[in-house]
């Protein structure tokens, strides 16, 4: 094996750190763009390279792009990791709570406290899980993400009995209905977001990509450009 | 809503296009070239900002071309993208001319 093989091979195995449609999209240009910025003779990557490899590539994991026509999804998307947020906020207060209650514990709390930890991070996980197919595009979170939020429409509902512990979607804080119904409205918003029109022509079948939407985009942006040039135009005055 | 700041790598890349469209490669250099070596973009942190332009629909793609087996794409600005630039540009030149003349480093200041 060259140098250069080697070297394209180790390039390779960073990529494997971006998502896969990234990586179809934009893999064989990045890895140009690496090999050419390569000084002859090299034989693996740098360190601090390598490291801006990983942590784009963990970063477009993360947080996807929604293009900015999909204004209803993007919406919808920060509104998940705004749910994801509340989520933290009711671990730490369970967890607290916990170390709280330790001292006096039941018999009947004492088993239910690592289950009820355990439980409150699925909604965290839920949330962050559902942000990021969301923002893939992929048309089944949008599904999940419906039947979720019914669920917790079902829990909600309990939230307003009797007060105790429950295993529930819905965070439940000391008995207040303030936050449990707050975090049953972001759903509302959220769910309500993701199934207008405007955010129905994101949701595409597998394989469908940015490339995909931008070539559908390039006919709108030919019209913004136009109706660009055409006030640019009529700013600038006629010579005589 | 308030402005916020263009990261430099950003401002970078866009000022880069506004000379017309480039490849990945030719922003790098380009970037390097106007910084006076200063700013040398990884190829990392140029997708993921080139990714996060087109979906903010800032830049898009110019055209693609096939060199030795392997696509090579050109970006341009959008009319968004050049409007960005020219405010961002304006704005970071406004506080630069505050600081000069602070500093008392703008020509006909010193007397």
């Amino acid at each position: 094996m060259t140098d250069h093989e080697h070297l394209e091979r180790a390039y390779r195995r960073l990529l494997a750190w971006y998502p896969r449609e990234f990586r179809r999209e934009n893999g064989q240009e990045i890895l140009a763009v690496l090999l050419a910025g390569a000084p002859h003779g090299q034989r693996r990557p740098g360190l601090a390279e390598s490291a801006d490899l990983i942590r784009s590539g963990l970063w477009l994991r993360l947080w996807p792009s929604v293009p900015r026509s999909a204004r209803t999804v993007r919406a919808a998307v920060k509104l998940m990791y705004a749910g994801a947020a509340v989520s933290t906020v009711n671990l730490v207060i369970l967890l607290a709570l916990t170390v709280d209650i330790k001292g006096s514990a039941s018999w009947l709390n004492t088993p239910f406290i690592p289950v009820s930890i355990a439980w409150s991070l699925a909604p965290l996980a839920l949330w962050l899980w559902m942000a990021r197919e969301t923002g893939r595009g992929r048309n089944w979170a949008r599904i999940v993400s419906t039947v979720l939020f019914s669920a917790a429409t079902l829990d909600l509902t309990e939230v307003f009995g009797p007060p105790g512990i429950r295993l529930s979607l819905v965070p439940v804080i000391a008995g207040s209905p303030t936050v449990p119904v707050l975090y049953w409205l972001v759903g509302l918003a959220v769910v309500w977001l993701l199934w207008r029109p405007a955010s129905s022509a994101f949701f595409r079948p597998p394989g469908y990509t940015q490339a995909q939407h931008q070539a559908q985009m390039a006919e709108f942006d030919h019209q913004a450009q136009m109706a660009e040039l055409a006030r640019i135009r009529a700013r600038v005055p006629r010579q005589a | 809503m308030a402005m916020r700041a263009m990261q430099e790598a950003t401002f970078m890349i866009l000022t880069a296009l506004a000379n017309g469209s480039q490849h990945g490669y030719g922003i790098i250099a380009d970037v390097r070239d106007i910084s006076g070596g200063q700013v040398r973009l990884r190829a990392g942190t140029l997708y993921t900002a080139l990714d996060r332009l087109r979906a903010d629909e800032l830049i898009a793609v110019d055209r693609q071309e096939v060199v030795d087996g392997r696509l090579r794409r050109y970006y341009r600005l959008t009319p968004a993208g050049t409007r960005q630039l020219a405010d961002e540009a304006a704005r970071l030149q406004a506080h630069a001319a505050v600081a000069l003349k602070r500093l008392d480093l703008a020509g006909g200041m010193a007397t």
